[in-house]
């Protein structure tokens, strides 16, 4: 079932175009891989599903309805999203920042309530990052940040998350933990989730399906072992790669040629 | 030129001016004014903070300056030729040149110089504290008349170095003002004039006095500004003026010359008459003190409005300055 | 050291021990002054016709309320402003809404009106709504509310009235330059509660505004996109937390003249010792505030007893080297 779904969706700076014609699905229970080289339109279209702009041409339709009938307060129980580099200005500790992801449940003037304390410091827990809740947020190392605010997408109890190139500051653990829970979720709760990656053998690992962007189309999507082809890849990459399959899990690996092997 | 000034001043007069203090004066101009010596021949401004420190060396510098006054002829060079341009930067050196008679040596005045009505026919040539050095020198004179103050010690500067005859009057004190009427007519050439314009207002001061004597003095506050509240306090002319004028100023003891004070000082210094010389209207000052009926100005609607030009300048007028106090504070005692 | 979260409990009891701090200060303020005044005579029999009674309820008590009313606004507007432009070190004077009312305040007075008269703080209001309307149409050219474009117009909104107030300095007359100098080194010598009354709810009414959007603000914290994900209406909160913080300033000057750094230290002090959360920053500045700047009058007040200095310049001479010790903090806290 989706709940995410991108039609067409256009959009352009000026005379440039990033996004040209876009169908993309994010569907209940599965987890989508957005991957593509460099400045393809992945950030602006994750943007885009979030509602944060609008497209020039095109729709995104939140369960069926277009994004520009919910008002934000409703898009924000339903969509979360995490960001690429996250930054606060001021010193907020952990666990205020992972409540802020209540909000969309609470009213402007409302404190949080004992529920929200437990999803909260549960979500908190489940990243690991409960003994950091009384730290402040700019204290923390990159890695620890990006979990908080994976957090805080979490507590807002969305139907479909979205990340954006998560795993940018962390660890191998904490790459595949995060991806882990996601997958909990996924399987457990029916959440739909969006993963724009640039590690393809991640992508390969956790993902169900695989949207390939390039020069602002959608040059191929389908399953890994389908979407991760060596010609495919280097058409769209611009560089040659090797395909392999995974000893253990059997999904594809993709590893860089170097020129001249 | 240092000893050259002090060849002048000892060839030119007897053992006083051979002294130190002599030396160090140089020219002056008031007891108020401070020391200076200069490579041309100019009268140096003094700020008005150093002038409370140069208190004592200025009373004594001022009677020396006075025996030079009188003791010096005519300068051996030709440098104290006596001046047919001049320009004066102050209402108050305005009014003291007409009184002179000398009026139409005047090419020049600041653009606050409005009497008498002869001076608003004249060249401007900038702002009391901010007077236009170009405007200065574009009328050519060879005398310039200056009241000190921090705004315009910059133009003065620059006037000196062009070569041009300063002359600066402190305005903080009647005394200062006979210095300066004393100063103002030699520089004209027209001693024994000053001397009668002196002993005339000398005069009418004296006059206002004897009409409020033996009166009880009352209490005065003079107010300069509504908000925030200024008053007059001790130790400036309009002191010596309500002094002279039979008040006692409540704000005498404020520190500075034009302090700013509290509503609640005046409630409780309880002026009897409350003199209103600030910008703004006469309802604005009615308006300011309306609710305080404890203060016996107010309850005896004894608050009067002043036009503040005569009462702001240390000019000729200041006699009428008195008088119009005195009818304020003392109306019983009839006009004058 | 702040807890991990904002609670109800941490709310009401920090709220109401600022407030009783506030009462404390307001009590204590009304009964010290440069003047000795016994409130039990002020409420004894007969007490409203005594001049202890005037002192303490027609010049001090509704002079410290309003130092309240404008202490807190700044500060409460401070705070706002800084969690909106993403600074925690922007004073609600960068806007340039001061500088608009204090020269519409000035002209107004260089036009003739009185100082006391409420000509004054209106015409400076409307300077105020003038220049927001300004910075608001000139900073939302890309069609959105940028802080940084509310940041850059501000800044030449602010160089723009500076040099307006210093060209009508250079107009005014001596006494009338006084009344403009009010207006940059404030001065809450405002006495009617009718004035205070008015300054008051319009006060609660722009930090009820402001507090109704503390969360907003909070979101905000992340970055846009960030709080557009959350479900904030950037571009209406936005909106209405500049107009709102404008505006108090706005008023806060009209009334008062420019008073600096309040605005500035008391939301960052607080935010050191509380915490970032603008739902308890909020209404704990605008307490603060309150309480900072009727010390700070009283300090103005007795300091050099009897005259008084502008409050303005107690804030600055105070404010200034906290504010040094703040930065240079900051920047060692930065540093890698």
């Amino acid at each position: 079932m989706s709940i995410l779904v991108a039609e067409q969706v256009c959009f352009g700076y000026g005379a440039r175009a990033v996004l040209d014609g876009v169908d993309l699905a994010v569907r209940s229970g599965e987890i989508v891989g957005l991957i593509g080289p460099n400045g393809a339109g992945k950030s602006t279209l994750v943007r885009a599903l979030a509602g944060i702009v609008r497209p020039g041409a095109g729709v995104v339709r939140l369960d069926g309805r277009p994004l520009a009938e919910w008002t934000r307060t409703e898009r924000a129980r339903r969509i979360a999203l995490v960001p690429q580099d996250p930054r606060v200005e001021f010193p907020y500790t952990v666990l205020e920042v992972a409540l802020m992801g209540r909000a969309p449940h609470l009213s402007a003037l409302a404190l949080p309530r004992g529920r929200d304390l437990d999803i909260v410091r549960g979500v908190l827990e489940r990243l690991e990052v409960a003994d950091l809740e009384a730290r402040r947020i700019d204290e923390l190392s990159g890695g620890e940040r990006q979990r908080v605010f994976l957090a805080r997408a979490l507590a807002q109890q969305p139907a479909a998350l979205l990340l954006d190139e998560p795993t940018t500051h962390l660890d191998l653990r904490h790459q595949t933990g995060l991806h882990d829970v996601a997958r909990q979720r996924c399987r457990q709760d029916g959440l739909g989730v969006l993963s724009v990656l640039h590690d393809l053998n991640l992508a390969a690992a956790y993902c169900d399906r695989l949207v390939l962007l390039a020069g602002g189309r959608v040059v191929c999507a389908g399953p890994p072992a389908d979407v991760l082809d060596p010609v495919t890849l280097e058409r769209a990459f611009g560089t040659r790669v090797w395909v392999g399959r995974h000893a253990i899990t059997a999904a594809p690996v993709v590893l860089p040629l170097p020129a001249g092997e | 030129m240092n000893s050259n000034r002090n060849t002048v001043l000892q060839t030119d007069c007897p053992a006083a001016c051979a002294s130190p203090e002599a030396r160090d004066i140089g020219l002056f101009v008031g007891p108020s004014a401070g020391k200076g010596l200069d490579l041309l021949p100019v009268r140096r401004v003094l700020l008005p903070m150093e002038r409370a420190r140069r208190r004592f060396g200025g009373l004594l510098a001022g009677a020396l300056a006075l025996l030079l006054v009188s003791c010096a002829p005519a300068p051996p060079q030709a440098a104290r030729a006596v001046p047919r341009r001049v320009v004066s930067l102050a209402p108050s050196l305005t009014e003291v040149v007409y009184g002179l008679g000398e009026g139409d040596r005047l090419v020049g005045v600041c653009a606050q110089c409005d009497y008498p009505e002869a001076a608003r026919r004249l060249p401007k040539v900038g702002g009391y504290l901010s007077p236009s050095v170009e405007a200065v020198l574009g009328v050519r004179p060879d005398l310039v008349l200056v009241v000190p103050s921090p705004g315009n010690r910059e133009s003065v500067r620059a006037l000196e170095r062009a070569g041009i005859r300063v002359l600066v009057a402190a305005d903080r004190t009647l005394d200062d003002l006979w210095a300066g009427i004393a100063a103002v007519a030699d520089a004209l050439g027209v001693p024994e004039r000053g001397e009668a314009m002196t002993s005339k207002v000398r005069g009418k001061l004296q006059a206002v006095r004897a009409r409020v004597e033996g009166l009880p003095p009352r209490r005065v506050l003079l107010v300069v500004g509504h908000r925030p509240l200024i008053v007059a306090g001790g130790g400036t002319l309009q002191d010596e003026l309500l002094r002279t004028a039979g008040g006692v100023n409540v704000a005498a003891d404020a520190g500075t010359a034009f302090p700013e004070v509290p509503l609640e000082l005046v409630v409780a210094r309880a002026p009897d008459v409350i003199l209103d010389a600030a910008m703004g209207s006469e309802a604005g000052g009615r308006e300011l003190f309306a609710a305080f009926e404890t203060i016996p100005a107010v309850r005896q609607n004894r608050i009067v409005t002043l036009a503040p030009d005569a009462l702001f300048r240390a000019g000729p007028r200041v006699g009428e300055a008195a008088a119009m106090l005195a009818s304020a504070i003392h109306p019983e005692a009839g006009g004058s | 050291m702040p807890a991990a979260h904002l609670t109800r409990r941490r709310l009401a009891a920090t709220s109401a021990l600022l407030a009783a701090a506030l009462t404390a200060s307001l009590a204590a303020a009304t009964l010290i002054g440069p003047v000795r005044a016994s409130l039990w005579t002020a409420l004894g029999p007969g007490g409203e016709h005594t001049p202890d009674f005037a002192i303490l309820f027609r010049t001090r008590l509704p002079r410290v309320l309003l130092g309240a009313v404008v202490g807190g606004a700044l500060a409460c507007s401070g705070a706002s402003l800084q969690a909106l432009l993403g600074n925690p070190l922007a004073d609600p004077h960068l806007l340039g809404v001061s500088a608009g009312a204090a020269v519409a305040g000035a002209i107004a007075l260089m036009a003739g009106a009185d100082p006391v008269s409420p000509i004054v703080p209106l015409a400076a209001f409307l300077g105020a709504l003038g220049t927001v309307a300004a910075v608001f149409l000139v900073a939302r050219a890309a069609g959105r509310t940028s802080p940084y474009a509310i940041l850059l117009v501000g800044v030449v909104c602010n160089a723009l009235g500076a040099a307006a107030i210093m060209l009508v300095n250079a107009i005014a007359s001596y006494t009338q330059a006084q009344g403009i100098l009010f207006w940059i080194m404030g001065s809450l010598s405002a006495q009617s509660y009718g004035l205070v009354a008015v300054a008051g709810l319009y006060a609660l009414a722009g930090a009820a505004v402001l507090v109704r959007h503390a969360h907003h603000l909070n979101l905000l914290a992340a970055g846009e996109e960030d709080a557009l994900t959350l479900g904030v209406e950037v571009e209406a909160v936005r909106r209405a937390v500049f107009l709102a913080s404008s505006l108090l300033v706005g008023a806060a000057v009209a009334v008062s003249g420019m008073i600096s750094f309040v605005g500035l230290i008391v939301p960052h002090l607080l935010r050191l010792i509380l915490g970032p959360d603008l739902r308890l920053l909020l209404p704990a500045s605008f307490l603060g505030g309150a309480v900072l700047l009727v010390w700070a009058d009283t300090l103005a007040r007795t300091a050099f007893a009897p005259s008084e200095l502008p409050v303005g310049v107690v804030t600055a001479l105070l404010g200034g080297p906290f504010f040094l010790v703040l930065l240079r903090r900051a920047l060692r806290r930065s540093a890698p």
